[in-house]
């Protein structure tokens, strides 16, 4: 161990123990194994194919944007960044619309039967999205829904809603009762109090959990496989059609994965702290 | 306990007409989009009809589907692949994200930026991951045939079209997408222990290890009993990757339960027993979670 500090100036501060440098260790590998499938990607999306293709692999090569090129000068893959856009943002606001009042009624208003409530929507949680599918499908190619942007905006919302109740749920409950009580003495009346009061105080949440929503409606696969049609057709499906295709464009699809990857990982990191909070139905406040 | 919670001023009748008014659309469309299919499923379930006569009788047939459930070989492949693939998966993800999240919680420094890095595989979509991996385990062009190549192994290994390999390979693309949720789980846990009680433990002469068995172990089983409960739950169901990567293949090496409900209803165009199927999936799951659940009420991780 002393060799380590052969040579460099003498510091002053204590080495640290054995065990500590053991933690680094194994949290920088878990970083590696994390981060190596993402930069594989990226940096194949820079490639060219004969860079790509080559069994002698090198370390350096001359990058090029020309995959960029290809994907944004791509009309189908355009259509689906704009499908997969307004499919998120329809569950994200249809979700929250009515999750939220839904939320603050289930914290706050004499709802009969409350708890029942509450337990019945994280029972919904639990429902596999392959026993919903199926049903969902009979019913909405009855009802001509197929290939429409409500059909997913509705599907992705099956599994928004639970979200957005559970946890603006518990935002509002974090909430000081005193300053909605305050509010209906000055004569605010009860859905003022929600409005006015509870509502600004709690925006963080919404944002937050707005956010939850944009990430699992954009990365949603199954419901948009059977329930999309040829012009409602998101990211994840045209993705999933590079995969299976015998000669892969592997310059072309690591760049629409990285294009589809940006919003998520800005959505993600900004949401950081209330991820698990999510994933979790508030179970763990992170 | 419900009843003592706090609400504001409860009793008064416009109260409650405001309530409902607010609380209907939510529970209107979890009956209309989440019950109503289910319910939907389970009496279609009786019925015998496929999707190519989608608009002709349908015979009703008792419970010829859920007789043939009991005995499809298929099903019972595809069961065994499923909890192969939960119980490695979890068990997997369960030890290194102990593991990492004890060393992430011993770092002093860079902590945040850690935590931020880590999380990263588990909001990369599911078809996207598919993507990442197929890369990965390209048999000719893949990093791990050639990072073997140049250590002199001969020849490109086929993770994906191997009968062998191909689960194992699904389950190795689990782990990288799900570890993170389990570090970041456990760690939120571990920060919840009181510093004084580990604190104690070294001032009467514990070691690390010993703290981390003694002290830590024990004061994250809520957590863990969570963990295994979203895990159990995600991978039981497991789609998105396994009919990317594979589609069930090589020989339905691969073929989980969930893919198999898929095919049943969107190859093969049986909606009955898709429904069925379904139905399997759906009591199983409630029987797995509300197990799980059942503890972690014990515990007051939930209400």
């Amino acid at each position: 161990m002393t060799d380590l500090a052969h040579g460099a100036p003498v510091r002053k501060r204590r080495r640290p123990a054995g065990f500590s440098v053991a933690s680094y260790a194994v949290v920088g590998l878990f970083l590696v194994w994390v981060l190596v499938p993402i930069l594989v990607v990226t940096v194949n999306s820079f490639k060219r194919p004969d860079a790509i293709f080559t069994s002698t692999p090198h370390v350096t090569f001359s990058p090029t944007l020309a995959n960029y090129h290809k994907v944004f000068a791509n009309s189908q893959f355009m259509q689906f960044l704009l499908n997969s856009t307004i499919v998120a943002a329809g569950s994200t606001a249809l979700s929250l619309a009515i999750g939220v009042p839904g939320a603050y009624a289930l914290a706050r208003l004499p709802v009969p039967g409350r708890e029942w409530w509450a337990r019945l929507i994280l029972f919904t949680r639990m429902v596999p999205a392959v026993a919903l599918v199926v049903p969902i499908f009979v019913i909405f190619e009855k009802a001509s829904l197929l290939g429409t942007y409500w059909a997913l905006i509705a599907a992705h919302t099956t599994f928004n809603l639970p979200i957005v109740i559970w946890m603006m749920r518990s935002f509002f409950e974090d909430l000081p009762i005193e300053l909605e009580e305050a509010a209906l003495v000055d004569g605010c009346g009860q859905f003022g109090a929600f409005r006015r009061i509870a509502l600004p105080l709690s925006s963080p949440g919404v944002a937050a959990t707005a956010v939850l929503c944009l990430l699992f409606s954009w990365n949603e696969f199954l419901f948009a496989l059977v329930l999309s049609g040829q012009k409602t057709e998101t990211v994840p499906i045209g993705v999933s059609s590079f995969i299976g295709t015998v000669s892969v464009d592997w310059g072309g699809s690591s760049a629409a994965a990285v294009i589809a990857l940006i919003p998520i990982f800005f959505l993600g990191l900004g949401a950081q702290r209330f991820l698990v909070r999510g994933l979790t139905f508030g179970a763990v406040k992170g | 306990m419900a009843a003592t919670r706090p609400g504001v001023r409860p009793g008064r009748a416009s109260q409650r007409r405001l309530a409902i008014l607010m609380v209907v659309p939510a529970l209107w469309f979890v009956g209309a989009l989440i019950l109503g299919p289910l319910g939907y499923s389970a009496v279609l379930s009786l019925y015998k009809w496929s999707l190519t006569d989608i608009n002709q009788a349908k015979p009703f047939a008792g419970l010829a589907n859920y007789r043939k459930l009991i005995d499809d070989p298929q099903l019972m492949h595809a069961l065994q692949n499923t909890v192969v693939y939960v119980v490695a998966s979890v068990t997997v993800e369960l030890v290194i994200g102990f593991l990492v999240a004890l060393a992430l919680f011993q770092m002093t420094k860079g902590r945040r930026l850690a935590n931020s890095l880590v999380l990263l595989p588990m909001i990369v979509a599911p078809v996207i991951t598919a993507l990442l991996w197929r890369y990965i385990f390209d048999p000719q062009f893949g990093l791990v045939s050639q990072v073997l190549s140049s250590l002199g192994h001969q020849g490109g290994i086929d993770f994906l079209g191997g009968a062998h390999l191909a689960l194992p390979s699904l389950i190795i693309v689990d782990i990288w997408q799900w570890t993170p949720f389990v570090v970041l789980v456990l760690h939120a846990g571990m920060l919840s222990i009181p510093e004084e009680r580990i604190e104690a433990a070294k001032v009467d002469g514990a070691g690390h290890i010993r703290v981390a068995w003694s002290i830590i172990r024990p004061g994250v089983i809520p957590q863990v009993l969570l963990v295994l409960l979203f895990r159990t739950m995600d991978t039981y169901r497991i789609f998105d990757t396994v009919f990317v990567l594979t589609r069930g293949g090589p020989g339905g090496a691969t073929e989980t339960i969930g893919l198999y409900t898929y095919q049943t209803g969107f190859s093969f165009f049986d909606m009955g027993y898709a429904m069925a199927l379904s139905m399997f999936i759906l009591i199983t799951v409630l029987i797995i979670s509300s197990g799980y659940i059942h503890l972690l009420r014990r515990r007051e991780v939930f209400r």
